[in-house]
């Protein structure tokens, strides 16, 4: 049971302070949304109306423990349909946003790898410019499900390095310090 | 016609045969790509769920980049494409973002870039008359369903040049070469996109029922736009067949690979060999030359 004491009111304004969050609170709960999400087509614990319902409704803490948001493939399925404007796919994009950001002050633990991912690849920008995808997916295997995880990749991964797909060294751009000036005026760590 | 290029990560890497097809193709269509210099990555899906102001900036310094060239930017990946446009669009509408961008690069953008996705140019700019005068060899015994993915349609407030739920432009391309098109109810379906980094099962769910439903309507190649939808439907179909037990066997082809089979250009120029899944059995029916198996090749010229 939902009870109204253990709500956040203030989520939703947080929420929608959140680049990508602003239309939040114009969702009137239809599942126009939910209807034709592909992940939820084929996962059922995946729900996006639910998503943004708990965000109105301020039931901060499990949203953020349920992590299902990470789950969206952003492909504005949901985005497209939406009688309301709500722009799901970037709430979520905010609602990510938001989690790392309490993730990197120590305030929540993130089970799901996905953000090591996106910031091995962000870092892989910061310092080259570009990004060194085939490297940074090694790491990333090689990080979150140790030598058995890469070497389940091994054969694909021989096979794409024999027709020229992997090169052995990272790009690098001319203009690397300017890329990784924007990473440091933005405050990004 | 004269455009600024911006091929993106994966172009120069894991899909450089997209990256060669396209040339190829715009070379015969008298298209001039001019690849963007110095141009740095645009952040693809990870960066806007890690920081969504740094996926605004990340494109930012492309668009200023191109803007100095005067020069429209064609982007051949759905996911590149996605990132400019929405940057370009986000800086266009809200002084406020622009002010904060502009803030953190060295290099200034004044909001003047235009930013277009290759097979918009194809369809739209250059337009499909032209594209069937280039065509020596009609691909007689394709049988294509279109897969757009998704950021190519939609959101249509940045993808604006196709409806978002059944588009047209591929299909209509794809006739245009000769080659039967089957109708195809998932061609604007998610591939599951990176997803399949930290949840293969999930993805491999969503990518199976897309090659799946191409088998069933008949088609003996899948069409696609993007890079991301082209590792997971080629590079993932094998480790899918094995994982599911089921034979799939399709070759997936980016358009401009398409395209160059139909203009007559060289198979190896449009890097038909780096398809992981093999793509002998429609190069051979579109060019009748059939290819001489390694195996025998080595025997011939050894000793």
């Amino acid at each position: 049971m939902i009870k109204a004491k253990n709500l956040d009111p203030n989520f939703k304004y947080q929420l929608s302070r959140e680049l990508g969050g602003e239309n939040l609170e114009y969702c009137f709960n239809c599942t126009g949304c939910a209807c034709g999400c592909p992940v939820a087509e084929v996962d059922p614990d995946f729900n996006p109306r639910k998503i943004i319902r708990m965000g109105i409704l301020g039931m901060t803490k499990e949203l953020i423990e349920s992590e299902s948001f990470w789950k969206c493939v952003s492909c504005y399925t949901c985005f497209a349909r939406c009688p309301q404007d709500v722009r799901i796919t970037e709430v979520l994009y905010a609602l990510k946003n938001m989690a790392v950001r309490e993730a990197l002050k120590g305030n929540i633990e993130i089970e799901t790898t996905k953000p090591i991912f996106d910031k091995m690849f962000i870092d892989s920008i910061k310092d080259n410019g570009r990004v060194a995808e085939a490297m940074v997916f090694a790491k990333y295997k090689l990080k979150t499900e140790g030598i058995k995880g890469l070497m389940e990749q091994f054969s694909m991964g021989l096979e794409m390095f024999k027709k020229g797909k992997i090169p052995i060294l990272p790009e690098k751009i001319k203009g690397k310090k300017q890329v990784k000036r924007i990473f440091e005026k933005a405050g990004i760590k | 016609m004269k455009y600024s290029y911006y091929p993106g990560c994966t172009l120069h890497a894991s899909t450089k045969e997209y990256d060669m097809s396209t040339r190829a193709v715009c070379e015969k269509l008298g298209i001039e790509l001019v690849e963007l210099e110095d141009w740095n990555c645009c952040g693809a899906l990870g960066a806007f769920s890690y920081n969504y102001f740094l996926s605004v900036a990340l494109p930012a310094r492309n668009l200023a980049l191109a803007e100095r060239k005067n020069l429209k930017l064609a982007a051949p990946c759905n996911a590149c494409f996605h990132n400019l446009a929405k940057a370009n669009k986000l800086i266009k509408d809200s002084e406020d973002l622009k002010k904060r961008v502009n803030d953190v690069m060295d290099i200034p953008y004044n909001g003047t870039a235009e930013v277009r996705h290759l097979l918009d140019i194809i369809v739209n700019e250059v337009g499909l008359e032209t594209v069937a005068k280039s065509i020596t060899r009609p691909l007689k015994g394709l049988r294509v369903v279109p897969y757009y993915g998704c950021l190519i349609v939609r959101p249509t407030e940045i993808a604006r040049f196709d409806d978002q739920e059944n588009p047209q432009s591929l299909d209509n391309l794809l006739k245009t070469l000769g080659a039967e098109v089957l109708p195809f109810p998932m061609k604007v379906k998610c591939c599951g996109a990176s997803l399949v980094v930290n949840d293969e099962e999930l993805a491999f769910q969503l990518t199976k029922r897309i090659l799946e439903t191409a088998k069933d309507v008949g088609a003996n190649c899948v069409a696609v736009t993007c890079p991301l939808c082209h590792t997971n439907l080629d590079a993932y179909q094998s480790k899918i067949e094995s994982k599911y037990n089921v034979t799939l066997g399709l070759p997936v082809l980016y358009f401009t690979q398409i395209m160059g089979l139909a203009m007559g250009i060289e198979p190896k120029k449009l890097g038909l060999e780096k398809n992981m899944v093999p793509t002998d059995k429609i190069v051979e029916s579109v060019t009748g030359v059939k290819k001489v198996p390694q195996l025998v090749k080595m025997k011939a010229g050894g000793k």
